[in-house]
């Protein structure tokens, strides 16, 4: 096949998969607050509500659609679709598998291993703020604006921590291709061995660049009304909460890369599998392990009550950012001594 | 390079100490700093050592000196405003930019590539734009900061775009590469001549050389009095040891292509800047024209670099340092007595306020008129005869009539402060800021016995 | 080809958001297009092979300092520039020095010898090349630059602090 076309492909089954994952997360979601607050969830729609997400999506696309008078339509437009494409975009370096051999042509399962895979990832973060942003200043409602300006500023303290977190891993793993790193985990300790307050500063940052509880300030329903999405409606404001999901999806599917081996599991050369056979079990495993982490994302989402800002602040700065700058610093000094130096 | 290591560590030395409360070893540390480092210039003196660290840093007699100079200006500068910064909390913030500002100084005079270069200029101007904001409820000084910043980081970027140029031309930042490759031109190339005369422009803003000098006189007249005695001698001092460096020798084959250019900037920096001085009556302002007017004069000694003498700028700036340092210092005192008054009146009857403080600002004001027997007339004798030298008797024409100019100017000073005044209250000093004060009285005679001796320094 | 023909568009959107910067009335729109400025230099370093710039050039300039622009515009909820008072005059010795400017650019750069400097490989804008670059032969001005920074940060907290009196 053309590799353009293949890549153009490639591209379109992730998007989907994305898409569809983030569409079932809903569902996931409110089934698992149910079972957490003894409810019985979504039951309706099919069995056991299973039709529920696609109802949903109905019903967001045929409601009414509304732009205030006063909002700027262009960018009050382009502040979700912003949002959505960034949520996108970072699927793109994940490798999903190895690969599968068919016809003696070889097809990855990565969209685009280029060599800085993991700045790209920190890139696309650093401007997913700007679809929040936008949107919520074009909406020329003050409750909109501070949801907008208060996911700007937890989003830029975060990322600081993120960075460093992620900075520490590359020293161990000494490339920032993410194919590589999954290729480095096949057969040895996975990189949290190595690195486990790194993943702890990583998730706890994963959650609020995600803007999830308990870091969900810029939609506190109690204080802000809905946050930067208050004047959204239909599709718009569909998009604004399905980008959330899939921004989960991808930030699970990322912990899950870098610090859990990715596709790769162990004792996987032993099950006697080989080539393609083997190539599908470790997809379906890297599934596992990124709904093991959307799991955490929920199960935390349902039982911890949310910060306050100035916590949140004194988390990010005060915190998190010496952890990560001490977690550097120990990494090299492990490295230096150990001999891992080249 | 230990020269850079001590002043860096003492300005984080500096914000340990207060971190662990233990203000008062505030001041210690930084004097004890600078002393180390004047000593440890001497201690290198002759030395030569060869450059160091890929050709980033080379401290020669060049830079051992200049640095030396400088530290002692900025020595006498900490111990003179101790007053200015009291003892709370802000002292140590404003001492820690200071020293990393020297810090900044010490690597403009011995960088032997441009990225140092840029990286010194930078650490050297950023400090400062906070110490000229550093009176926050002022107005003014924060007028001060915010022009300071914007057009400081627009002259960076300018000095930035053009050491991109020459680093195209050239294929290295490398002082040494970039001469070698220059020499091998008979002219220079477009894109040479044009970095070189963007390099010129950013720092003709930073040494305020007419027509880029519209900033200083509202910097200098926003800022605290002591931080604007700081950037008009260890600042300017600094951005001319570096200009020198590179135009002496990188660029020194090309100088007669540069030659016109360098006399006509400082022709119209020393008009400027005395006509628009004979006309203020606030005397913070004057003095910010006639350091923009010395300005023109070290233009004059960068315009016979070729010659290669540093000398004759390195005492051009001790003698022009030490006396606007101690007018600064004096009108500081002066205003602070006052509720901030700056203009003539509140000069009158200083003689009998406090001759000490009359005394040092009338030498001091002579001095930079270039009077004999003071130091800042040998300075502006040395700058003369060597422009001559180079042939540009216009230029010297100009030097001697504005001198003129400036001389009436710093006589209205000198004039109102023997003007009696009644109903006077006295302006106290502590007594060993009237030792300083005496010290620099006596280097800026000492100086002139001590250059005019000829073979020792000259 | 294709390389080309991205050069083109980079640069007309490079040109084209950098006037918009200048020419949009409002503030927030004049954030935006010099986030798409960055963005087009990104894409600029991309096709110079200097990924490692790009990357750090959109992170930090369109990820972080820009988000802080943004965020402080639309804090003082700038909407609408108030007309600025500039003279005319002003404005044509503005044109005229920048114009000036510009076609000395122009002369400047079509004269200049094309091609890469001597010694120095075509991948040189990769992290590994750049690493050992910053790391071996720049190591003295990388370490300086952190007393740039640390200047710096002393003097926005020092700015920014309530006076203790």
């Amino acid at each position: 096949m053309d590799p353009i076309l293949y890549t153009i492909l490639l591209c379109v089954i992730v998007f989907g998969i994305s898409l569809g994952a983030a569409a079932y997360m809903t569902w996931g979601e409110r089934k698992l607050a149910a079972v957490l607050q003894d409810r019985v969830g979504p039951s309706r729609a099919g069995p056991f509500g299973l039709l529920q997400p696609i109802a949903d999506g109905i019903k967001m696309i045929f409601k009414e659609e509304m732009i205030p008078t006063h909002s700027n339509r262009w960018l009050f437009v382009l502040g979700p679709c912003f949002f959505m494409l960034t949520a996108c975009m970072t699927s793109v370096v994940i490798p999903w598998g190895s690969g599968l051999t068919i016809n003696d042509t070889f097809y990855r399962m990565q969209v685009t291993d280029i060599n800085i895979g993991l700045l790209y990832l920190l890139g696309v973060v650093s401007i997913g703020v700007y679809g929040i942003m936008i949107g919520g200043w074009a909406s020329n409602n003050k409750y909109s604006l501070l949801g907008a300006l208060r996911a700007s500023s937890q989003m830029i303290s975060y990322e600081v921590a993120m960075g460093l977190s992620l900075i520490a891993l590359v020293m161990t793993t000494g490339t920032l291709q993410l194919g590589e790193i999954v290729r480095q985990q096949d057969g040895g300790f996975a990189n949290v061995v190595y690195q486990p307050l790194g993943f702890l500063i990583f998730l706890i940052c994963a959650f609020a660049e995600t803007n999830r509880a308990p870091f969900d300030l810029p939609e506190t329903e109690s204080e802000l009304v809905g946050g930067f999405h208050t004047e959204y409606s239909s599709m718009k404001l569909g998009f604004f909460l399905f980008a959330e999901y899939i921004n989960m999806f991808i930030s699970s599917a990322v912990m899950a890369t870098l610090y859990f081996g990715g596709y790769n599991f162990p004792f996987q050369h032993e099950l006697g599998l080989e080539g393609n056979a083997l190539a599908i079990v470790q997809s379906l495993v890297f599934m596992l392990k990124i709904s093991g982490f959307i799991f955490l994302f929920m199960w935390i989402r349902w039982t911890l009550p949310r910060f306050r800002y100035d916590q949140l602040m004194n988390l990010g700065w005060k915190i998190l950012l010496p952890l990560a700058l001490a977690n550097i610093f120990i990494t090299g000094l492990v490295m230096f001594f150990s001999g891992k130096l080249g | 390079m230990k020269e850079l290591l001590i002043v860096s560590l003492a300005g984080i030395a500096v914000l340990a100490a207060d971190v662990i409360k233990f203000r008062k070893a505030v001041l210690p540390i930084a004097v004890a700093s600078l002393f180390s480092l004047i000593f440890f210039c001497i201690v290198d003196w002759g030395r030569n050592e060869n450059p160091m660290d890929n050709n980033m840093l080379l401290f020669d007699n060049f830079a051992l000196g200049f640095t030396a100079i400088l530290t002692f200006i900025s020595l006498c500068w900490f111990l003179i405003t101790t007053e200015y910064f009291g003892n709370d909390a802000r002292r140590t913030d404003l001492y820690a930019l200071t020293l990393f500002s020297i810090c900044g100084a010490v690597l403009m005079v011995s960088y032997t590539n441009l990225v140092m270069l840029f990286l010194g200029i930078e650490i050297l101007s950023i400090p400062l734009y906070v110490l000229a904001a550093s009176k926050k409820g002022d107005r003014l000084s924060n007028e001060a900061g915010f022009k300071y910043f914007f057009l400081g980081s627009l002259a960076s970027a300018i000095l930035l775009f053009g050491i991109a140029m020459v680093y195209g031309a050239t294929g290295s930042f490398d002082l040494g590469i970039i001469s070698t490759a220059s020499t091998a031109m008979s002219s220079p190339t477009p894109l040479l001549n044009a970095g070189i005369v963007m390099i010129f422009a950013g720092f003709a803003f930073k040494v305020s050389a007419a027509p880029f000098h519209f900033w200083a006189p509202d910097v200098y007249q926003g800022s605290p009095t002591p931080v604007t005695a700081f950037m008009a001698t260890v600042v300017k001092g600094a951005a001319f040891a570096a200009m020198f460096r590179l135009f002496s020798g990188t660029f020194g084959s090309f100088i007669e292509t540069y030659g016109d250019v360098i006399a006509i900037i400082s022709a119209l920096t020393l008009i400027i800047a005395n006509i628009v001085a004979a006309v203020q009556t606030n005397v913070k302002r004057l003095l910010a024209y006639s350091s923009i007017s010395h300005a023109g004069f070290m233009l004059g000694a960068i315009l016979s670099a070729q010659n290669g003498d540093p000398k004759i700028l390195l005492y051009y700036i001790l003698t022009y340092g030490i006396a606007s340092l101690t007018s600064f210092i004096v009108l500081y005192h002066v205003s602070a007595y006052q509720q901030g008054a700056e203009d003539f009146n509140a000069f009158k009857g200083l003689v009998k306020r406090n001759p000490v403080l009359a005394g040092a600002m009338t030498l001091a004001v002579l001095s930079m008129a270039g009077i004999p027997p003071l130091s800042g007339f040998l300075a502006k004798y040395f700058v003369i005869s060597s422009v001559l030298q180079s042939g540009y008797l216009w230029l010297v024409i100009i030097m001697i009539l504005t001198s003129v100019v400036g001389a009436y100017y710093y006589l209205r000073i000198i004039i109102a402060m023997f003007t009696p005044l009644e109903n006077s209250g006295r302006i106290v000093v502590s007594d060993f800021q009237k030792y300083l004060f005496l010290l620099l009285s006596l280097l800026m005679v000492g100086l002139f016995f001590a250059a005019a001796i000829p073979d020792w320094l000259y | 080809m294709l390389t080309e023909y991205t050069f083109w568009f980079l640069s007309f959107l490079a040109v084209f958001s950098a006037f918009a910067v200048i020419l949009s009335r409002n503030p927030v729109h004049s954030v935006l297009y010099l986030i798409l400025t960055f963005f087009s230099i990104a894409g600029h370093y991309f096709l110079l092979n200097a990924q490692f710039l790009a990357a750090v050039h959109i992170i930090v300039y369109a990820g972080a300092i820009m988000v802080l622009f943004l965020y402080v515009v639309m804090m003082l909820n700038l909407n609408q520039a108030e007309p600025q008072r500039t003279s005319a005059w002003a404005k044509f010795l503005g044109a005229g020095a920048a114009g000036i400017l510009m076609l000395v650019m122009i002369a400047v750069i079509r004269k200049a010898e094309q091609g890469t400097p001597a010694g120095l490989p075509v991948n040189a804008g990769t992290v590994e090349n750049l690493g050992i670059t910053l790391y071996r032969d720049f190591l003295l001005p990388f370490e300086l630059a952190s007393v740039l920074f640390l200047g710096a940060m002393v003097g926005a907290v020092y700015l920014s602090k309530k006076e203790i009196t």
